[in-house]
This record gives C-alpha cells, sequence and structure tokens, in this order.
C-alpha cells in the first residue's frame, strides 16, 4: 500500500500524537478486527511507557547510507551485528518536509536525525533487555486467562508507538514521529509516482 | 527415435524456462509431439486423439477432485477467520519472541500445507503470518522462507498430493502414505533447522518505515474476531482421518470442510457460505487443475508402447543403479527441478517419472521417493513457482533471495528422501 492509496487527510497535523499511534495499530497485522478504544488504550499505555523511559545509550554501531527512500525506510536497527542503518536521502527529504510544512518548531535542525538515533536506541534496549517484559505489563493485554492463571500478550506495533514516544521526549519535539512519518510517506509517494506491485498478482499463475 | 524424443523433451523445457510457452502449453504439445514421433496412429488403440488426448486429460480426475476440495476447505479456512486466528494466537502467545513467533507460523503453515498448496496455501499462512513476524522483528527473507518451509512440512500429508502420485505411478495410496511418513521427519528437522538457525544468524530487525498508516475502515474479513477453540482443529481433521483412521482422501476432505463450517457458521447461512467457498475454491484451483490435464495427457504420451520402446535403451544407459551412485547422482540433479527445469513433477519431470516406471527402470516405489523428494525443493526453493513468488513479494523481497536462503535446507531434505529411497527400494 502506498500513500497514495491512504485517507491521509489534507493537513495531517490536524490529527493528534495518540490518533496517529491509533492507525499504526490499526495497521498492524493481528488487529484489524480490534476494537478502537482498545486499541487507543494501548497506544496511550506504549506512548506514555516510550515518554517515561530513561535516557537509553545507542551502542550499536552507526552506518549512514542512501537508498532509503527507495526501500521506504528512513533508519533500520539489526541485532546481528548490532547496528543501526540511517539512511541519508530519506533524513535530507524528512527536513525539507519539515521546512516545507512550517513544522520547523517542531523539529528542529537535525532532529530527525537524532530521533531516528533514539528510536532504533529504544529497539535494541527492547531486544537486549528487561524492558521489553514491561511493556507488556503496561499494557495489560492478556492472550490468555485461566482462572487466576494469565498468560500476558504481545501487542504486535506497540513497541514501535513507545520508539517513537520516546524518541519525540529525548529529542524534545514538538510532536510525534509519527505525525513526521505520515507527511514523508505522502511525499515520497508523490515524488516516486510507482504504483505499489500487486502481491498477489502472480498468486494465479500456474502452480 | 530415443533421441529425437529427447530433443523435443528439451525444447519443451526449454519453452518453459523462457517462458515463451505456459507450462500447461508447453506439456501439452509436448505430449502430441512424442506421441507422432513415437508413430502412434491418429486413432484407436495407443493413440493420439483418443489414448494421449480423451484419457489422458481424465486421467488424473481423482486428484483433480482432491484439488478443488481442498482449495475449497482453504477458502473456507479464511473466509471464517479459521487461518488468521491461528497466526493471532501465536503472536500473542511468543510475540516477544521473534523465534517462538515464527516457530508458530511454521506450524500454520504446516497444517494448511496439509490442505492446500500453491500460492493460495502460502496466502493463507502469509497473509497475516509475514506481516506479523516482520512486525516482531523477523527479517523478511527469513520471514518469507519461513512460510515456504512451513507448507513444505504439510506437502508429506496433502492429501491430493498422496492422490496424484498415487494416480501418476498407479500405486496404492497406503504405499505413498508410507513413504510420506518416512519423508515428513526430514521436512520437518530441516524447517525447524531453517527458522532457528537463520533468525540466530540474522537476528531480529526493526525498521523506521514510511509505510503510512490510514484511517480506512477494516474489510469485512479484517473484521473477522477470533474463531472458537474448536473451530481452530479444522485443518487436522482430514489428517486425522486419512493418516490415523486411514479413510479415503475425499472423504476426508469433505469431513474437514464441513467441521469447518459447523463450528463456524450458523445453521442460517450455511448454505450461502458453502456454495460461496465452494465457487471460490473452483476460482483458486484452476491453475492446477489445467496443470493437472496437462499432465495426465503428457503422461499418457511417454507409456506409448512407441514411447517407450525408444527411450527404454537410452534411460537405461544413463540412470544409476547402485544405490550410493542413485543417491549422489540425483542429489547432484536436485537444480534441475527449479526455474520450470526437467525435474519438475509438475511439468516435465512427471513425464520423465512416466517413462523410468514404464520402461521398468526403477521399481515405481523408487521412482515416487525420486519425485517426492524433488517435490519438496520445487514447494520451497523454486523462484518460478507462485507460492515463491507471491511470499518473497508480499515480505517485499526477491523470490532469488528466498531460493538462495532455502535452498540448502531442501537439497538436504531430497537428500534424505533420496538415501531412503536408495535404502528401501533399490
Amino acid at each position: 500500500m502506498t500513500a497514495a492509496h491512504t485517507n491521509a487527510p489534507a493537513d495531517p497535523a490536524a490529527v493528534d500524537d495518540i490518533e496517529w499511534a491509533v492507525r499504526l495499530l490499526a495497521a498492524t497485522p493481528t488487529h484489524e478486527h480490534r476494537d478502537p478504544e482498545l486499541l487507543r488504550r494501548w497506544a496511550r499505555a506504549a506512548d506514555a511507557f516510550g515518554a517515561a523511559l530513561p535516557p537509553v545509550e545507542c551502542t550499536a554501531r552507526i552506518v549512514e547510507r542512501d537508498g532509503g527512500l527507495e526501500r521506504g525506510l528512513l533508519a533500520r536497527y539489526t541485532s546481528r551485528p548490532p547496528t543501526v542503518e540511517l539512511y541519508a536521502d530519506t533524513v535530507a527529504l524528512a527536513e525539507e518536509v519539515v521546512d516545507a510544512r512550517g513544522w520547523r518548531a517542531w523539529f528542529p535542525p537535525g532532529s530527525v536525525r537524532a530521533a531516528a538515533l533514539a528510536h532504533e536506541a529504544v529497539h535494541a534496549h527492547l531486544h537486549h533487555g528487561r524492558a521489553r517484559a514491561a511493556l507488556k505489563h503496561a499494557l495489560g493485554h492478556s492472550a490468555l486467562r485461566l482462572g487466576r492463571l494469565r498468560v500476558p500478550g504481545h501487542v504486535a506495533g506497540a513497541e514501535e508507538v513507545a520508539a517513537h514516544a520516546y524518541a519525540r521526549t529525548v529529542c524534545g519535539l514538538g510532536r510525534s514521529p509519527l505525525l513526521l512519518t505520515a507527511a514523508l510517506a505522502a511525499e515520497a509517494d508523490a515524488r516516486s509516482h510507482r504504483p505499489a506491485p500487486s502481491p498477489a498478482r502472480d498468486a494465479r499463475r500456474e502452480n | 527415435m530415443g533421441v529425437v524424443i529427447l530433443l523435443v523433451m528439451a525444447a519443451g523445457v526449454a519453452a518453459m524456462l523462457t517462458r515463451k510457452l505456459p507450462t500447461a502449453f508447453a506439456l501439452v504439445l509436448l505430449a502430441l509431439a512424442i506421441a507422432l514421433v513415437s508413430g502412434a496412429p491418429l486413432t484407436g488403440e495407443n493413440s493420439v486423439l483418443d489414448t494421449v488426448l480423451q484419457e489422458g486429460a481424465g486421467a488424473l480426475a481423482a486428484t483433480m477432485v482432491a484439488i478443488v476440495l481442498g482449495s475449497w476447505l482453504g477458502r473456507l479456512l479464511d473466509e471464517t477467520g479459521i487461518a488468521g486466528t491461528l497466526v493471532r494466537k501465536i503472536v500473542e502467545f511468543g510475540g516477544d519472541r521473534p523465534t517462538v513467533v515464527a516457530l508458530g507460523v511454521l506450524a500454520v503453515s504446516a497444517l494448511v500445507g496439509t490442505v492446500t498448496g500453491s500460492a493460495p496455501a502460502a496466502m493463507l499462512a502469509g497473509i497475516i503470518g509475514i506481516p506479523a513476524m516482520v512486525a516482531v522483528g523477523v527479517p523478511k527473507v527469513t520471514a518469507a522462507g519461513t512460510v515456504l518451509m512451513g507448507i513444505a512440512v504439510g506437502v508429506p500429508f496433502e492429501l491430493p498430493v498422496w492422490q496424484f502420485f498415487s494416480t501418476a505411478l498407479d500405486l496404492p495410496v497406503g504405499t505413498v502414505r508410507g513413504f510420506m511418513v518416512k519423508l515428513f521427519p526430514f521436512a520437518l528437522v530441516a524447517a525447524v533447522a531453517y527458522v532457528v538457525i537463520e533468525n540466530r544468524r540474522r537476528g531480529t530487525e526493526h525498521a523506521w518505515s514510511l509505510k503510512p498508516v490510514t484511517a480506512r475502515p477494516a474489510s469485512r474479513r479484517e473484521r473477522l474476531g477470533d474463531t472458537p477453540w474448536y473451530a481452530l482443529l479444522a485443518p487436522v481433521v482430514p489428517l486425522v482421518l486419512a493418516l490415523g483412521l486411514e479413510v479415503a482422501i475425499i472423504p476426508s476432505l469433505l469431513a474437514g470442510v464441513l467441521y469447518a463450517l459447523v463450528t463456524t457458521t450458523r445453521p442460517g447461512e450455511m448454505n450461502k457460505r458453502l456454495l460461496r467457498t465452494l465457487y471460490g475454491g473452483f476460482e483458486v484451483a484452476a491453475p492446477p487443475l489445467a496443470l493437472f490435464i496437462a499432465i495426465g495427457i503428457l503422461l499418457a504420451a511417454v507409456k506409448l508402447p512407441g514411447a517407450v520402446e525408444a527411450l527404454e535403451p537410452l534411460m537405461k544407459a544413463v540412470s544409476p543403479h547402485h544405490p550410493v551412485l542413485f543417491v549422489a547422482v540425483f542429489t547432484l540433479l536436485v537444480p534441475l527441478c527449479l526455474y520450470r527445469g526437467p525435474l519438475n513433477v509438475f511439468g516435465l519431470g512427471a513425464g520423465i517419472a512416466g517413462v523410468l516406471i514404464a520402461t521398468g527402470i526403477y521399481p515405481a516405489v523408487a521412482v515416487l521417493g525420486m519425485a517426492t523428494s524433488y517435490n519438496q525443493v520445487f514447494g520451497v526453493a523454486d523462484p518460478t513457482s507462485t507460492q515463491t513468488v507471491w511470499s518473497a513479494q508480499y515480505a517485499g523481497v526477491g523470490p532469488q533471495q528466498v531460493m538462495v536462503r532455502t535452498l540448502p535446507y531442501v537439497w538436504a531434505v531430497a537428500c534424505g528422501g533420496l538415501c531412503v529411497t536408495a535404502a528401501l527400494y533399490l
């Protein structure tokens, strides 16, 4: 799916940060049938969890490269070896979008790069540390209840919401990076003008 | 004459490889050419029209019915939300451990693989399974490969496949079942090894992607809630009946359809849902049905007395009989079943299997071992097979990347299957 196919509002800034987080969760597989109010509760909990995280040092190797727009990525964390890849072309476009939209007060110069590093640092933190269990606890979702026995359930996408909330807090951003992502996706799509390949297109070829 | 037939076959392979002709069309033309070169009359006994086209087209009818029923059940698993619920539950239980989630999706894919094959099987498990794995940090290539390896675990128990090999190789279903049970452990070990090793080697991946989030309303299928736990057993029903109780394949699949229906659907809606999913099943089954008609025609052609007589000396000269040589040669030839190659059992490979049996070079059960071993490779690593193309594209990677990652594992499965074949049947 591309931004061209979305119902993105004309002014994405009119949508509040929690609503962007709700939309992120709703677009994450496994939540298709969830009650929007439940998603909102999870979005709030994950956002609060990320915003309250103590500063996390990024110990992963940092690699800067181009090709992010082509791959639809701004940054990526890989655990083996621990590496944060920053896509310079996407970061540069993000800075252009901030200027074009008049959002400089929310996203100061250089803040996109800083936010990307902070975002991926949280992924590394949640991957290696005990914070992952704490996030699960904060969300309060149960995968199974048998009398007094309760198995906490994983909420796909909550880690992403927490990482964005953390980046917003530690980088002192006026709005969530989720807002910037939405505007960036629309801009990148407008520039590429490429129709998205239909994954099911070849599904009916011969066996 | 034998050399001419082999040249005709080579031309057919070239047409398939270069995609000048769809496989089904190429196989029919190949069959007609083989029949004419072998000197078959136009009509009458062992003829082009009556034997090759008329009898051949319907030779795999039982397989085709099984394919339709498998596709019907697959549609029901999709429409009723059974497949989606299985994946969602796995993510909820194991979501913070990517390897656990991948193993869970592997298990769901295996279950789906016992019911239906090809791209519909990959879609059933992968539409939710692939993005769910990516969301918990499984790298995209690993995620696509996990669904394919999972389907391959289910393939030894895919009832339409039993029916296909039983009819095509003229073997009792019990013999096919017996070999598949022996092949299954290799497929299972390789698939689990793939998930564990690849997740350890590649670790996890989290991306700040530009994927937009939307306020679009969910589709009817997306709005489906969780199905009751007992409905999740639907994919196992045909398997338990056919494998455990030795019930025939078609009634086993029908029982699966009925179980999925009654555990998920209100009585008033049953008729409508049954009919809708049945018609949907035909749509899904259309490509394999076309292929099985063509394979039946090709098998009829290579079994013509003239073709057998011409090919026998050539095939005997090049076919290894010593068990060690058999395993070594046919293991080395594994790549020939990729890219619609000559050993692809859902292509010319079926014809070659027919020749090997008709000329008496190997016992039919040994050819079964060879063909099913190659099938384990084709179903996962062939970048031209629809399930591989679909899974790779849906994960956002290239089919070739998936082939490179999965081939060592499925090659080992094929080697295992060939070892069993050589040890037991040569």
